[in-house]
């Protein structure tokens, strides 16, 4: 990979540690690496904080690929995480697409995984396409859809995310950061999100490399 | 699994400081703006160079540099589905990623830091063993009862619709890009990522982290993929 060839440039920065003993070990971490995987980012558009009309519908939070001896399974999670009584969000005018790749190159998108929603009355409904063998599917959130050997879910789920974000906030209020490994932010949080699970013979391509990203889309154009 | 209860503490103070850094506040509080953080001299002025981080193996065939470069998950069939080949739901991402860009990993293996543990080492529930996998919602929220049958679901093209995020790598643009470049990294996509584009900030941003850190990681008796700058 030639990139690493890339001259860097070291920007002006001023940054200074200084650390605890904690098992007669010190162990330090720059807490923009820890913040969470992608909740709230980019913060001009998703981060209450920064913008007055976050999208928080379209804030993505996790992304999540793996397989089981049968199947591929891929997971979005976004908006979130919230408190156990608040329900999910289903924005009818948000594009979810997770961007598979089976041919080894990252570059190209197989099957673009679009799911948007819908409402009749007071019932969310969901759709998702772009799947292997053209399948595509309709039908119920909180319920799961299946087509071909292909399941599909949307729904609210415990946020599947751990990590110690409170330690964060203390830095930041106090420059003192207490990291501890048994307090996790996302504990006792719920989020929205999609899963779908594919059978394997369906999407693998031998031994190539699967590359996944994700993205979300506003109908009409961002929030303003 | 156990943890062990650990308290870790550290000053952080610079201008890596991000706007961004979200800790979810803003649910439970009104809105308010970062402080700015007072720019403080490093405590060394040592400089390191990361190229030995981003071209050392994370996993076989991978450097951190591909893991990173396009942005997006990559998983291997012929490999455990184990972070950082695809990502599971009850993987340690976040102490996974930090010891590939910091840490030496012929001398550390990748779970050096989830070993610890240095974050919590777990969800708080347990995940199901079978679709849909994530775990049921937590209290007792308001759910849909899977009813409806005519959805108003949208039809247009995805050019319709403007985009707002992306993401493929966990933490990736939230540690490794500046945040003046948030947006304009987020707007790209991996077939841009494979310019390589970003990968002097992406270095850059490393090296800053590193000089700041290195000291510390050598305290904790952890070798460092970072070499000294002569």
């Amino acid at each position: 990979m030639g990139g690493t060839q890339v001259a860097f440039d070291v920007r002006t920065a001023a940054i200074a540690i200084t650390s605890l003993a904690a098992f007669g070990a010190l162990f330090l971490v720059a807490q923009r690496a820890i913040d969470a995987a992608d909740h709230f980012d980019p913060p001009t558009l998703t981060d209450p904080k920064v913008d007055p009309l976050p999208d928080a519908a379209a804030d993505i939070a996790d992304v999540y690929l793996f397989y089981t001896d049968t199947d591929l399974v891929l997971a979005l999670t976004f908006s979130g995480p919230q408190g156990t009584g608040l329900p999910a969000t289903y924005d009818r005018d948000v594009l979810y697409r997770l961007n598979v790749s089976n041919d080894g190159d990252p570059r190209t998108t197989e099957f673009p995984i679009e799911f948007r929603f819908g409402h009749d009355g007071t019932s969310a409904g969901f759709s998702v396409t772009g799947l292997p063998n053209g399948v595509t599917m309709v039908g119920p959130v909180e319920t799961n859809l299946e087509k071909d050997g292909i399941l599909a879910r949307a729904g609210l789920f415990d946020d599947p995310f751990f990590f110690d974000l409170q330690g964060l906030s203390e830095t930041r209020q106090t420059g003192t950061l207490s990291f501890d490994n048994q307090r996790n932010f996302f504990a006792n949080q719920n989020i929205t999100g999609v899963v779908v699970q594919i059978p394997r013979p369906m999407i693998q391509d031998g031994n190539r490399q699967i590359d996944v990203w994700s993205e979300t889309a506003r109908f009409g154009g961002q929030l303003e | 699994m156990m943890s062990r209860p650990s308290t870790l503490a550290l000053v952080f103070a610079g201008a890596i400081a991000l706007a961004s850094c979200q800790e979810g506040s803003s649910f439970t509080s009104a809105p308010t703006p970062t402080p700015t953080p007072t720019p403080t001299p490093p405590p060394t002025g040592a400089t390191f160079n990361v190229e030995p981080c981003l071209t050392q193996m994370v996993r076989p065939g991978v450097t951190v540099a591909i893991l990173f470069i396009p942005d997006t998950l990559k998983l291997d069939f012929s490999q455990p589905s184990l972070f950082p080949n695809g990502r599971a739901l009850p993987d340690p991402v976040i102490d996974y990623t930090l010891a590939a860009l910091f840490l030496d990993l012929t001398v550390h293996p990748i779970t050096t830091l989830h070993s610890i543990p240095l974050g919590p080492p777990a969800n708080d529930r347990p995940f199901r063993s079978q679709f849909p996998w994530l775990a049921p919602p937590q209290g007792n929220p308001p759910l849909d009862q899977g009813l409806g049958r005519n959805f108003d679901i949208r039809t247009d093209p995805a050019s319709a619709y403007v985009r707002v995020d992306r993401m493929g790598m966990p933490a990736l643009a939230t540690a490794l890009i500046s945040g003046a470049n948030r947006i304009p990294y987020n707007d790209d996509d991996p077939a841009v990522d494979f310019t390589f584009k970003w990968v002097p900030e992406i270095q850059g941003n490393l090296t800053v982290l590193t000089n700041a850190l290195a000291d510390d990681f050598d305290r904790a008796g952890l070798a460092i993929c970072a070499e000294p700058e002569a």
